[in-house]
Order: structure tokens, then C-alpha cells, then sequence
């Protein structure tokens, strides 16, 4: 892992065009967290790594799929695959599908992790079992821009069990969910795929957010955390 | 947009393509539609789209869960759901269309994600995509189209190498000619046959066709008759001569040679000879010839020749669907078929019992009467005779009852069920003069009681199948003026024929009675049939067939032709799904029911009969609003 200590210790160097991008990305306004659902824009992603050590192991894929007004918009969604200068093992590949070839000619990390953030611009995050994929992305956009990710994220792995309590033992996984809301997925660990089916369990999940008079993402965080406080960590 | 984004837009691209009509666009027009496409979701009981909504309407496409179509104001039967979509389809196609708000309340009859298309994008699509727009304006006929192409291939890999009948006859020609001219000799003419290896010669006198000889006709005009082969050929020819032209169909030509009992059909172009059509070019059949049963029918001397040739019928009927011959040319033919088979019958009866003079017609009712016989019709018939100056009806009635009893017994023989309701010529209810069938039918219209109502749906459907025709068309005439008159008694039948409601559901797409089927006749032949009839009788029309009669009332009653047309495509289809059910049952030697479990259908199918249904409560709308049921 020389590479990647020789990252944390020095800030990454970047083109004056990426820095350029950067700083018109940080200038970004950012937009209010309590203005209802049906006027925002969510991002919800996805990400595909070389395992599960958040600390150690490598950000792969990011697919993001933006929901606007409360509808996803199919042609708004964004999918990433980073540059790797090794393939991850058999195993792993196995997983995501995103084979050894396509890894190492991802769009190199800078690059790609721009796009994303230009993608994203400055509105909220959400994901299912959001502390791997924020790790995952702060420590990738850390090493590869320098930058220190500090963003509003959601949970829905929180907010779904705060909706339906009875279940929460019950259904722990995505998966779990997708069974109760009957939504398919057309290529489950793929990045974009799972975040499309993580941006339906959010639209599955509106009429019971309305019902608890939740109308903004300041509302579903606090709904959140209030399971998070109530519950065993999931 | 990057090249990974692109695939959530394939992969929903793909899934469009499944379904129709989708899966008949080109691809790119497929993937804009995806990238214009938004996912939304509606809990349970919430309105997808409803009236209040100003236009422009999103076009929506169901990607999991069920919506259901209420139909909106006063006019709602108990407020049944009219209509039920299912994963894959899309609506509402006139709305967009015509730019106006929705008329009913779609609502989601379960959870339900969506795809949602901004009405402008829908409609760039109609204008980039000629297949989509073909769908959107003629939404049951393209259905149809493509049901038709589904059954044919299914068939065709039974029966290699066959015309379609809806091709023309240009299509159908195989070779030029094979001619001479009429002062050949006849050893010429057979000569030149053997080296084509032909099975007709066509005489012709500057390519104008003068007369026919057929292989068939050798053995009787010229072995047999020993003729000199040195005489010209025109001498023993058929001169008869039974002429289409190129653009006539296919199925023009099989119902001629039925009819007359030919094996050849010229096809001719201004007169002039362009190609001769035979039985075989239009059947590729083994065994089965539609002039052979046609023929074999009028000559046959014996009721058991005949029970071979009822058996024929059908097996002939299936070669034709494995055609993709349409439902309204198919039935037309058994009907053809069968009026020759009970002519025949007739005239086996006469010669062996022959009975005194009287002047009688034979009336075909019910199915037969409106030329829309499948395969397990039972015999629904009637005498009407006319005593001469001075004859005693009742005295008349008791000759041609035992005459028609050997009669109907004959027709059960031949695969026709006697009548469970026992109408039937031996009846002597059904076995009236002129006059008294005009009572029979003024005391109906008059009163107007269950029966009565009942009897009119079968006797109303009459027309003469063997005699003294007229005798028939004075008892119509008679009706035409009787029937509009009362418009009680009209306002009684649509009472009646809107207590049968299509089979349209509200949790499933159909609702099915315990064996979980829906019954092909009761829920979808008769709401048209009795629709069209009402209609018909009510403006003095004279026809009896379904399609002729709504073709009629069209410009009376002021219905839009797109309509009658969707109403007839509508019945033409279910009655090709009720041939096709006949012919599979057959096939399996089971017995043959009009009851079908939708579940067993393609999905195609399956649209196209809810489509169908949607019809049927289109045209029975139509018929509450005229007569305020």
C-alpha cells in the first residue's frame, strides 16, 4: 500500500484545470436542507470497492442516480468506474462484474471523481447503510483531490425501520426491503443498478414519510436518527 | 451524459422492449424514450392521473403493480373498474393525443412504480417513431397484427409452404400460363399439359381466356367419351369460366371454388390471361380440398358420405387457420359449407320421402342465420311455408314436421347437436306459415316478456337457407318496418343485453368463476352481437350478419367508422381466439366450451382480449345512452 501512503502523506497533485473545477464545485451554493421533497434534488449512490475494509481497501465504482421533485430521473443518474493500477482479486471481481480490463481503464481517479462531484453538485447524499459508502468516498476523494468531503447524507437502512418498526428485526438488508416494496433490480451489485433500486425503496418509502409529516430531508434526518439513537447499531 | 449512465438507460430500454409496442420500434427510439423517461411511484388507492389534472398528461408506462381506470361522473356502472393495466402497458394514448385531460381516474390498484413521459416528449416520439405512432392511432388493430403474425408462425411449422389468404392473387401465381389456342387439337392440348406438367389448360384467343380443361375433366370428356383427339380442343373445354382479378385476395378465390365447386380460378388483368390459381396453390393440403368437400358434398348419396364430409369441414377449417385465414373469411366458409350440408340433407329427404307440393323455405337462425358458425354450433332452424288459396296450415304443418324431424336428426348425425331449447324445424312452434311467424313476431314486440326477448335474439338472426327464398325476405321486410316502431320493446332488449357485463376485473385482469375461466360467447361474441342487433333492428336494417349490421348502423346512429372499425377487429379477434380454442380441443380430443383460462394465453393475447372487453363496454355505453338503461 505504498501508493496510498504516499497519497495521505502529500495533498495529491492536480492539473490547474482540475483545481479549477474543484474551486467551481466549493463555490457551489449549497441548497436548504428543509425545502420539501417535491422541490429538491437527491443524490442516491452506490459504490462497488475491492472488499469491505473501509480503511485499506480501494474505491472501485460510484453510480448515482438523481431524484428530483420526487421522481427518479432516468437520464440524470451518473456512473463512475476509477482507474485502478491493479485489478481487484477473482473473488471480488466476481461480485461487481466489473472485470479486471474495465478496472484499469477506468477514468483515472481525479477525472472521475470530479465528474461525480459535478454530477452531484451540492445537493444531498442518500444510500442504504450509508457509513461504508461515505467512508469509502471521503477517503477517495481525500486521496485523489485533497479534499475533505463534508456533505449531508441520509440513511435509509435508519429511516426504513423508523417507518415500520414491526419489521425492523426482520429485514436488515437492501435486499430485504426490495422484497417488501416488489422492487426488482436488472443487475444487482452493480453500482448504478443497486442505486437505482436504493432511489425506489426512497420513492416506495414517501407515502409513509408524508404520512409521519416528514416533507424534507431535514425531517427524514431526524427520523434517522432517532432509530439510530433508539436501535442497536444495524 | 457519460457512457456509464448509459447503462441504467439500456437497461430500461431493454425492458420497454418486451412489450408492445416497444418491441416493434427501432432501438434508438427506443433508448430516446428512456433517456425522456422519469420513475415515480403511487402507494395503493392514489390517483396516477385523474380528470382535474390540466392537460398536458404524462404518458405512462407500468413498470411493476396494477392501475385501474375508473370511469368518471354518472354514467359509472356501480363503479366498476372499466378498464385494468398491467405491467408493460402505457396510457392514455387519446388524451395525449387530443391534448385534453384524462376522462377517467387511473389509480393504482396496488403499489405501483411507473415510468413517466412529459406529454411533449410523447409526442416527438410519435413523429421520430412511424411504429409508435401507428400503435397510438390504430392501437387494436396493430395488436391484432401482431397476434395474426404469432399465430401463423405457430402454424406454419405444421404445414411448411403456404400462401397467407390475405396475400393477393398476384402474390399466389407460381408460373405463367400454360395456353392454346382454341382450334388446337385436342391431343395438343394434352400433349403440351404432360410437358408442363400442368393440371389445367387454358384455351386463349389474344390472351383472353375462351375456356378450360382440367387433368379432372379428361377422364370423363375424353376417355371415357371416347373423343377424337384430333377435334379442337374448345369442343370438350369448360367455357364457364370463373375470373378474379390480380388484386383480388387469396380467400376470394377459396370461397369461389367452394361455392361453385372448382378446382381452378383464372386470374385475369383487364381480361387478359395473366395466371390460373388451383386449389393446391392456395392449400398445400394432403387430403383436404375445399372444392373436393364442396363437391363431394353436393354429390353425395349417402347421409354417411355426408357425415365424412361434416368431419372434413373441420379439418379444412383448421388447415385454413394454420393460414392465417381471418376470422370473418373463416367463418364464412363453414357457414358456406354447412349451408350446402344441410342443402344437401334436404334433398336426400325429398328423393327418399317425397313430400307433396308445398312451398317452403328452410330458415337458418342464431349463428347460422348471421354467418357465424365455429365449429360446435348447435342447429337452430325453422320452417316458413305458404299455403295456396284455400290450404289448412295446420294440415300443411303435419306434413313437414316428420319431413323436418329426419331432417334435424340427420344434421345431429352429422356433428350439428339437436337444440337443447328445441328450436328447431320440428318444433311446431318453429314450423309456421308467413303469416303466422308475423304474429309469433308481433306478439313478442308487443309484449315484450322474458321469453319473448329471449326468442327474438335467436329468431331475429333468420335468413333462408334452402327454398323458396322470398318467403324469408317478406318475413324480413315485415320486421324492418315492425321492429323500429317500438321503441319498448328495443329499450326491453338493451335491458337485456346489458345484464351480460365483459368479464373486466378489479383485482385480476378478468373476472373468472370458480374454474377460473371467462366464457369466450356469453362475455365476448354476444355483448357485440346483441349490441348490434338492437342497433340494427332499431334503424330497419336488413342484414343479419354482426359486421354487416354495425357496418350498417354507422352512418344512421352517427358512429365515427373508427369506431365500428374497432368494434368489429374487436370481434373479429375473439372469434379467431374461439376457433383457435375449438381447433386445440378438438386436436386433444376434448370436448369442445367457449370457456378459456386467460392465464393459458400469451400476454399478447391476453391484451388484446382486455382490449376486446374495453370495446364491448364501449359499444354496451353506447347502448345504455340511446336507451337510458
Amino acid at each position: 500500500m505504498n501508493w496510498l501512503r504516499r497519497f495521505l502523506d502529500a495533498p495529491p497533485e492536480l492539473t490547474p484545470r482540475q483545481a479549477a473545477r474543484l474551486a467551481a464545485w466549493r463555490a457551489l451554493p449549497s441548497p436548504r436542507l428543509d425545502q420539501p421533497v417535491d422541490a429538491s434534488r437527491y443524490v442516491v449512490v452506490d459504490v462497488e470497492s475491492s472488499g469491505l475494509d473501509t480503511a485499506r481497501d480501494r474505491l472501485i465504482a460510484i453510480g448515482a442516480v438523481a431524484v428530483t421533485h420526487g421522481r427518479i430521473q432516468l437520464n440524470d443518474s451518473h456512473e463512475i468506474v476509477l482507474q485502478q493500477t491493479q485489478a481487484s482479486d477473482r473473488d471480488n471481481i466476481l461480485i461487481h462484474g466489473i472485470g479486471g480490463t474495465v478496472q484499469r481503464e477506468g477514468t483515472p481517479p481525479a477525472e472521475a471523481l470530479l465528474d461525480f462531484l459535478e454530477f452531484l453538485g451540492k445537493d444531498p447524499l442518500i444510500a442504504f447503510h450509508v457509513a461504508f459508502d461515505q467512508a469509502m468516498i471521503n477517503r477517495a476523494l481525500r486521496t485523489f483531490l485533497g479534499l475533505r468531503f463534508e456533505h449531508a447524507w441520509l440513511d435509509l437502512a435508519y429511516v426504513a425501520p423508523a417507518l415500520h418498526p414491526r419489521l425492523a428485526r426482520r429485514y436488515r438488508a437492501l435486499d430485504d426491503w426490495m422484497g417488501l416494496f416488489h422492487i426488482s433490480n436488472y443487475a444487482r451489485h452493480n453500482a448504478l443498478a443497486d442505486a437505482l433500486a436504493t432511489a425506489e425503496l426512497l420513492l416506495a418509502l414517501q407515502p409513509l414519510l408524508a404520512a409521519r409529516g416528514a416533507a424534507s430531508f431535514r425531517d427524514m434526518k431526524m427520523l434517522e436518527q432517532t432509530w439510530h439513537r433508539q436501535s442497536q447499531p444495524v | 451524459m457519460s457512457e456509464a449512465a448509459n447503462s441504467l438507460i439500456q437497461a430500461t430500454a431493454d425492458y420497454f422492449s418486451q412489450f408492445a409496442p416497444f418491441d416493434q420500434m427501432d432501438a434508438e427510439h427506443v433508448l430516446w424514450l428512456a433517456q425522456h423517461a422519469t420513475l415515480g411511484y403511487f402507494a395503493k388507492g392514489e390517483a396516477v392521473l385523474s380528470p382535474d389534472q390540466s392537460a398536458p398528461v404524462p404518458f405512462v408506462i407500468i413498470k411493476t403493480g396494477v392501475i385501474q381506470g375508473e370511469q368518471g361522473g354518472a354514467r359509472t356502472p356501480e363503479g366498476d373498474a372499466w378498464l385494468e393495466l398491467h405491467e408493460g402497458e402505457c396510457f392514455p394514448l387519446g388524451a395525449l393525443l387530443a391534448d385534453r385531460p384524462v376522462t377517467s381516474v387511473y389509480r393504482a390498484s396496488s403499489d405501483v412504480f411507473c415510468y413517466l413521459v412529459p406529454a411533449a416528449d410523447f409526442l416527438r416520439l410519435t413523429r421520430l417513431s412511424p411504429a409508435f405512432y401507428d400503435f397510438c392511432t390504430r392501437r387494436i388493430a396493430n395488436l391484432l397484427e401482431q397476434s395474426k403474425h404469432l399465430i401463423q408462425a405457430g402454424y406454419s411449422r405444421a404445414s411448411a409452404e403456404q400462401q397467407p389468404m390475405s396475400s393477393n392473387l398476384a402474390a399466389v401465381i407460381r408460373r405463367h400460363p400454360v395456353t392454346c389456342p382454341p382450334d388446337a387439337s385436342i391431343k395438343e392440348a394434352l400433349q403440351l399439359m404432360q410437358e408442363h406438367g400442368v393440371g389445367a389448360m387454358v384455351a386463349v384467343e389474344n390472351h383472353i381466356p375462351r375456356g378450360i380443361l382440367t387433368l379432372h375433366d379428361v377422364l370423363s370428356r375424353v376417355v371415357l367419351a371416347e373423343a377424337d383427339l384430333s377435334h379442337p380442343v374448345i369442343g370438350i373445354m369448360s367455357t364457364q369460366l370463373t375470373t378474379l382479378p390480380p388484386h383480388a385476395p387469396a380467400h376470394e378465390a377459396a370461397l369461389a371454388m367452394a361455392k361453385q365447386g372448382i378446382r381452378h380460378v383464372l386470374v385475369t388483368d383487364n381480361g387478359r390471361l395473366a395466371g390460373v390459381v388451383s386449389e393446391k396453390d392456395l392449400f398445400n393440403l394432403q387430403r383436404v380440398g375445399l372444392s373436393r368437400i364442396s363437391n363431394a358434398i353436393r354429390h353425395a348419396a349417402t347421409l354417411d358420405l355426408l357425415k365424412q364430409c361434416a368431419q372434413d369441414i373441420q379439418q379444412l377449417a383448421r388447415n385454413m387457420l394454420a393460414q392465417g385465414v381471418a376470422a370473418e373469411q373463416l367463418t364464412q366458409i363453414i357457414t358456406t359449407l354447412n349451408d350446402l350440408l344441410t342443402t344437401r340433407i334436404i334433398e336426400l329427404e325429398r328423393q327418399a320421402n317425397p313430400i307433396q307440393e308445398i312451398e317452403f323455405c328452410w330458415l337458418a337462425l342464431g349463428s347460422e342465420g348471421r354467418f357465424e358458425q365455429t365449429l360446435n354450433t348447435d342447429q337452430d332452424n325453422g320452417i316458413i311455408f305458404a299455403p295456396q288459396a284455400g290450404q289448412d296450415p295446420v294440415a300443411l304443418r303435419e306434413v313437414l314436421l316428420p319431413f323436418a324431424r329426419r331432417i334435424n336428426l340427420a344434421l345431429a348425425e352429422c356433428g350439428f347437436p339437436l337444440c337443447g331449447g328445441d328450436v328447431m324445424a320440428s318444433n311446431p312452434k318453429w314450423c309456421l306459415s308467413l303469416e303466422e311467424w308475423q304474429g309469433t313476431f308481433d306478439n313478442w314486440i308487443y309484449h315484450g316478456a322474458p321469453m319473448d326477448l329471449l326468442h327474438s335474439t335467436i329468431f331475429f338472426d333468420f335468413r333462408p337457407l334452402y327454398g323458396a327464398a322470398h318467403l324469408g325476405m317478406s318475413l324480413r321486410e315485415w320486421l324492418q318496418q315492425a321492429a323500429p316502431k317500438n321503441s319498448r320493446f328495443l329499450h326491453q332488449l338493451a335491458v337485456n343485453a346489458l345484464r351480460n357485463r365483459p368479464p373486466l376485473g378489479m383485482v385480476r385482469d378478468f373476472v373468472t368463476g370458480d374454474d377460473h375461466t371467462v366464457d369466450l360467447k356469453l362475455n365476448g361474441i354476444t355483448p357485440f352481437v346483441d349490441a348490434a342487433r338492437i342497433f340494427s333492428l332499431a334503424v330497419g336494417g336488413a342484414q343479419t350478419n354482426t359486421l354487416e349490421r354495425l357496418r350498417e348502423i354507422a352512418t344512421p346512429l352517427n358512429i365515427k367508422p373508427r369506431d365500428i372499425d374497432a368494434y368489429c377487429e374487436a370481434f373479429l379477434f375473439i372469434q379467431l381466439l374461439r376457433l383457435r380454442l375449438h381447433h386445440a380441443q378438438n386436436e386433444r380430443g376434448q370436448p369442445l366450451t367457449n370457456r378459456v383460462d386467460p392465464d393459458t394465453l400469451n400476454t399478447l393475447d391476453r391484451r388484446i382480449l382486455k382490449e376486446v372487453f374495453r370495446q364491448a363496454r364501449k359499444l354496451q355505453t353506447k347502448l345504455g345512452l340511446d336507451y337510458q338503461v
